[in-house]
């Protein structure tokens, strides 16, 4: 039993460790790619349409307001994939 | 009359009047059928595995999964597919062949990561460390499983429940205890329903009034985020590859569940040109397995295996250690808000478990309660997804230690 409950110390500690280490990584990650990026190369790949970039340029705030008024009046069963301005 | 008697020896009911665990079985089933289809909790695994509970546990139908000992031969060698099917039955032989090598779990995690977005993590990074705090019940829970007698492997497989990730559940389970899997899997997804239950419980009896009303859009404006992409699609799909390659390098039994949710994530992001792949994923793939994955896991839930002490170990357990992950996540923020000016709504700690998106869903809800222009959901997938990462991550060290 001691033995067992030194193992549960041992897995706590590098458990814990390596959670946080693998999610500072997607942090660090996460981050130089968005430098790199930035920096070298703003203009994008040529895979995405208009829609996605009217997306990515709504405050996250309206995307939210979006997203959950769909999920709401579809009963959670809807889902946003484009968000695309109306042309008038 | 003897062809009374013939007909009679023919139906179950004399083995049934018999075996009354086996009644109780067939209505457990039917409880987890009555769970998923009127209330819809979780129906697609739930509806699947209460049917397979009580095919299961009909006696002669042959359905019911029979434990590894039976199919092992001398040497350490198995039985082939061809034998277990012909010996023990179809339900044996998708157990063995689909379930026992792990396959479906990380098949399903693909299907995960070509619904999942990692753009609201990748504009709000530094929430994803909550969703490593929120990791602690995982462990936490090890140390009571273990007073109450169950083994290292068995708590482990319990602990699991914490992440509140269904695939990670099944998948760490089969690789350190499967002969807890019925129990475990029914734990991890009816916890996982519960979600919209447990978060506010614990959320309300850590959080003040004040902390439900923080309103990250008003802390965005007084302290903006350092960094703002520009070219988030080239991210989106440079992100997986790389992450993969590290965590891989890390935390290498991770890899199955979490290279298989990085690599459908992929096929996701690249957008037209893999868009089949994707929608295979997603779609036929992703179905089929849940169907494989649920019937097979309610067949291991015999009367014998299932009407335990342990179980009801599981059922507790499980419950504690989604209760801590929750409250590890809260916590951590607290602990965050304490050093820092800019403050963050505890909330969004407590998406920290996987349970994507439901969880952050609930969250967004309970801080709308509190400041109606408080959208809280970006914030709150963000460390939502990371928990996803987290749960797999801490799948990965306890089969490494653990297995």
């Amino acid at each position: 039993m001691t033995e067992n409950f030194e193992q549960a110390w041992v897995l706590l500690g590098v458990g814990m460790i390596a959670v946080f280490a693998v999610l500072m990584l997607v942090v660090l990650i996460g981050n130089s790619l968005i430098i790199i990026s930035n920096r070298f190369f703003q203009e994008s790949l040529g895979l995405h349409n208009a829609g996605e970039s009217l997306q990515e340029s709504i405050s996250p705030s309206k995307v939210a307001a979006i997203v959950a008024g769909i999920k709401r009046v579809t009963g959670g069963r809807g889902e946003v994939l484009d968000i695309k301005r109306k042309d008038k | 009359m003897e062809v009374l008697k013939q007909l009679y020896d023919m139906t179950a009911l004399g083995e049934i009047g018999e075996t009354p665990g086996v009644l109780l079985m067939i209505l457990i089933g039917g409880v987890l059928l009555y769970l998923g289809i009127v209330k819809k909790y979780e129906p697609l695994l739930l509806v699947p595995i209460g049917f397979g509970i009580i095919l299961a546990n009909l006696p002669g139908g042959n359905m019911d999964v029979v434990p590894a000992e039976l199919v092992e031969l001398p040497e350490h060698r198995y039985m082939n597919l061809f034998e277990i099917a012909s010996e023990y039955g179809i339900m044996n032989f998708i157990y063995y062949s689909l379930i026992k090598t792990g396959f479906l779990p990380p098949i399903i995690f693909m299907g995960v990561g070509a619904l999942t977005d990692f753009g609201p993590m990748l504009r709000n990074l530094r929430l994803a460390f909550f969703g490593a705090a929120a990791q602690i019940g995982i462990f936490g829970v090890f140390f009571g499983a273990i007073a109450l007698g169950f083994s290292p492997k068995e708590a482990g497989s319990l602990g699991i429940i914490g992440g509140a990730d269904g695939p990670t559940a099944i998948y760490t389970t089969i690789l350190l205890a499967p002969h807890l899997l019925g129990p475990i899997a029914i734990a991890a997804y009816s916890y996982m329903a519960l979600v919209p239950v447990i978060v506010p419980l614990v959320a309300k009896r850590l959080m003040t009034k004040r902390e439900f009303g923080i309103n990250m859009k008003k802390q965005d404006n007084l302290f903006p985020p350092r960094y703002k992409i520009k070219n988030i699609k080239m991210v989106k799909i440079v992100f997986p590859i790389v992450l993969g390659i590290v965590v891989a390098i890390l935390v290498p039994s991770s890899v199955p569940l979490l290279g298989m949710l990085l690599f459908g994530n992929l096929i996701k992001e690249i957008g037209a040109i893999t868009s089949r792949l994707s929608e295979a994923a997603t779609g036929p793939i992703m179905n089929t397995a849940t169907i494989f994955l649920g019937l097979a896991v309610g067949a291991t839930m015999t009367a014998d295996v299932f009407l335990d002490l342990k179980t009801l170990g599981i059922i507790v357990g499980g419950f504690l250690a989604f209760a801590i992950s929750i409250a590890g996540g809260i916590l951590a923020v607290k602990v965050y808000n304490l050093f820092s000016k800019k403050k963050i709504n505890p909330l969004v700690g407590a998406t920290g478990l996987s349970a994507v998106p439901m969880a952050s869903r609930v969250a967004n809800e309970l801080g709308l309660k509190y400041d109606s222009s408080n959208h809280l959901l970006q914030y709150c997938m963000a460390s939502n997804i990371s928990g996803v990462i987290g749960s797999a991550v801490a799948a990965g060290v306890l089969i490494s230690i653990l297995g």
